[in-house]
């Protein structure tokens, strides 16, 4: 069995992901103690449509992020495959 | 300009066997001289906010490597 290994662009578009991420997070942070800040809100949200897409472009070539309907399943159930997160 | 690294001097015994360290120093975050954060502060892209562990530049504080203890 060949050993499996992991395009670039799939390092790539992970950190990608996770830069929106975090992004998200701190957004989210933000907007706790400032309700009314309208553009943090719009950022948020742009960045809320980004990691969509993002999560969609990811799925599609490497199959699903989450579980319990979280994420389409491609065919067949594949989202026990290595790699896990952690060995990624 | 503030800095984030505080300095003082121990008291040294005289009966204190071990070599005196003279100065000791310790960083405070910058978020104490902010207080509640205005809005439109200046932000990093969100791969440096990745690397440097905040999105608004004003907060960024590392350790630097050589100014321990």
């Amino acid at each position: 069995m060949s050993h499996k290994q992991l395009p670039k662009e799939y390092y790539e578009l992970l950190e990608e992901l996770q830069a929106t991420d975090f992004v998200l997070l701190e957004l989210t942070l933000y907007l706790d103690t400032h309700p009314n800040d309208i553009d943090a809100i719009k950022q948020f949200n742009e960045f809320a449509k980004m990691r969509k897409q993002l999560k969609k472009k990811y799925e599609k070539e490497y199959g699903p992020l989450l579980q319990y309907g979280n994420s389409y399943s491609s065919y067949p159930w594949n989202w026990d495959d290595a790699p896990w997160p952690w060995q990624v | 300009m503030y800095t984030n690294r505080k300095y003082y001097e121990p008291y040294i015994s005289p009966f204190d066997p071990c070599k005196p360290i003279r100065m000791k120093s310790y960083s405070t975050p910058p978020n104490l001289y902010l207080g509640f954060q205005p809005p439109g502060l200046e932000q990093f892209s969100p791969r440096e906010a990745l690397k440097s562990g905040t999105l608004w530049k004003v907060f960024y504080d590392p350790y630097e490597k050589n100014k321990e203890g």
